[in-house]
């Protein structure tokens, strides 16, 4: 891993993976480039970071798969189900754990802001952005830096 | 009947995230051989069923049952504290005031991906009647796959957090990335080796204390028997030798005494038999 | 036995809860560190362990630990910083404001047992 001041699409994908599969006991794999990753509504967590890179983390799935992700932080059986707070929660401290490693692995020391969680209606662009998998859904991830 | 994806992939990422062991594709046999067990004594009808009902209520004591029946591998820091506590208030002390040339040779016959090995360096230094003193370690280990791991001295961020007090991970760690990799001064004093403990030893001096914990249990009663009595030629006559928690020398090779040291036991040579120990020449 | 939790996301206290509830700790919890020393200040019993998050609205769980370590009648409590935070200088902060360990997200519950070993706090009953 190269050591550079930026995210790079490796790092926060490292990390992904980690969170994946201690937190969440499922495995993250980056989502093949011509497969359709589409949905109509979902949520979107973001995360800031400042210090020798200010921007930030941006994490955006399903809102099924969102509930997905939430349930399985709790470990919850396939009936129950949470209210949308709880969801936003969950997704947004995954985010957090994911941006803390991420901030952890650049050099200096920078701070990490508190996750924010919205509902969104369209998928972000597939060129600002990468794919990487939850069980047969996609989760988009943005590593988004300041307006110069 | 075979586990089902679904519970395989749970099993493998609680494996993978608790001992950084990857069960491959194809390791459904083995997950639902080890797991049957289990399964039966929570009551359980399938393994699946038993995996879902784990993936439920995450109750950390099951979950290592789970890891534990998956892996043969230390994968925590100063696993079973007490040893190490030993280590440092009874056994390094003792040795210490009957060693002139202040050098102390330590073995940890099944170092895995190195954390015990490590270990015990860190445990030395934290030693005061060592100060000053050399601590050579040897390491070896059946796979060179662990042992290259363990060279690297990198460990995840998920295996330091793994009863690694805080104080000693600021001191003797640097972070690498997402990892954390432990100081070249403490590297540098494992060698690592491929041994094969069944087979006879090739020449590496003699052991002041050795490490082989949780191994024999993998043995057959010969074989264990066998070993013991090969690592008795390989230490000082006034040496120590540690086993894991549930292991011991009683009834495999009586040529051991158990000594309390601490909260745990280290085993010593017989009085009456060390001179048979340190008349071995080859 | 009891611990209080102190962490904004309500899906992390649920997690940490259960797993010190499993091993068999009451748990009290607090979304941030002022409502923290609000619970510490309700009691009547004394409180053995604190699972503390770094990062908070209204007080963070630096300025918690600070907050604890003034207090004489509160000398007891162990507490232990359960953070995303995981740069070296962070947990020297952490440790030198009066943490008495460090649990960096991701962890397993594995591991939380075994820093509460570390710590004498894991209950006797259950092993290790």
């Amino acid at each position: 891993m190269t050591i550079s001041s930026a995210p790079d699409e490796a790092l926060v994908l490292a990390a992904i993976e980690q969170v994946w599969g201690s937190m969440l006991f499922a495995s993250a794999a980056p989502w093949p480039a011509d497969r359709p990753a589409e949905f109509e509504t979902g949520l979107q967590a973001q995360i800031e970071l400042r210090g020798d890179w200010n921007g930030r983390l941006v994490l955006t799935c399903d809102s099924v798969v969102a509930g997905q992700i939430a349930g399985a932080m709790l470990g919850l059986g396939p009936e129950e189900q949470l209210d949308q707070p709880d969801v936003h929660d969950a997704v947004g401290e995954v985010l957090n754990v994911v941006g803390g490693s991420v901030k952890g692995a650049l050099p200096g020391t920078s701070a990490l802001g508190l996750p924010g969680v919205r509902e969104v209606t369209a998928v972000p662009a597939r060129d600002e952005s990468f794919v990487v998998s939850w069980g047969d859904a996609p989760v988009y991830v943005q590593i988004v830096p300041d307006a110069a | 009947m075979t586990i089902s994806p679904h519970a395989f992939t749970f099993v493998r990422e609680l494996v993978r995230a608790e001992s950084a062991i990857v069960l491959e594709t194809g390791k459904e046999y083995l997950v639902e051989s080890r797991l049957v067990p289990l399964a039966r004594a929570a009551g359980h009808p399938s393994v699946d069923a038993y995996v879902a009902d784990l993936s439920t209520r995450r109750t950390p004591a099951a979950l290592k049952q789970v890891v534990e029946a998956l892996t043969t591998n230390e994968t925590s820091w100063f696993r079973d504290s007490d040893p190490f506590t030993a280590l440092r208030q009874s056994v390094f002390p003792a040795l210490a005031k009957t060693r002139p040339n202040r050098t102390l040779r330590v073995w940890a016959a099944a170092c895995s991906s190195g954390q015990e090995p490590y270990s015990i360096v860190m445990t030395a230094l934290d030693t005061p009647e060592l100060a000053g003193w050399r601590v050579e370690l040897l390491a070896t280990d059946l796979s060179e796959e662990m042992l290259d791991r363990a060279r690297t001295g990198e460990y995840s961020q998920l295996e330091v957090n793994r009863g690694l007090p805080a104080t000693t991970m600021v001191r003797h760690f640097e972070r690498a990335g997402l990892n954390w990799r432990i100081n070249r001064s403490i590297r540098e004093r494992v060698e690592f080796r491929q041994l094969n403990l069944t087979r006879p030893f090739p020449p590496m001096g003699r052991f002041d204390v050795v490490f082989l914990r949780n191994v024999l249990i993998y043995f057959d009663l010969p074989t264990k028997r066998d070993v013991l009595k090969r690592v008795r030629q390989v230490m000082a006559p006034d040496g120590h030798l540690f086993l894991g928690a549930a292991e011991m020398t009683m009834g495999v090779d009586d040529a051991w005494e158990r000594v309390p040291a601490g909260r745990s036991s280290v085993y010593r040579i017989r009085e009456d038999l060390k001179m048979e120990g340190s008349s071995c020449v080859l | 036995m009891r611990a209080l939790i102190v962490d904004d996301s309500r899906a992390m206290r649920r997690i940490v809860g259960r797993i010190l509830e499993d091993v068999g700790y009451d748990v009290v919890e607090a979304a941030d560190g002022q409502q923290a020393i609000e619970r510490l200040e309700e009691m009547d019993e004394p409180l053995q362990l604190a699972c503390v998050d770094w990062n908070m609205p209204v007080m963070d769980g630096l300025t918690f630990i600070t907050e604890v370590r003034k207090r004489p009648e509160w000398r007891a409590i162990t507490l232990m910083m359960v953070t995303t935070e995981s740069e070296q200088d962070r947990i020297v902060r952490a440790l030198a404001a009066g943490a008495h360990e460090y649990l960096i997200k991701p962890f397993t519950g594995e591991a939380m047992l075994e820093k509460l070993d570390l710590l004498g706090l894991l209950p006797t009953s259950t092993g290790s």
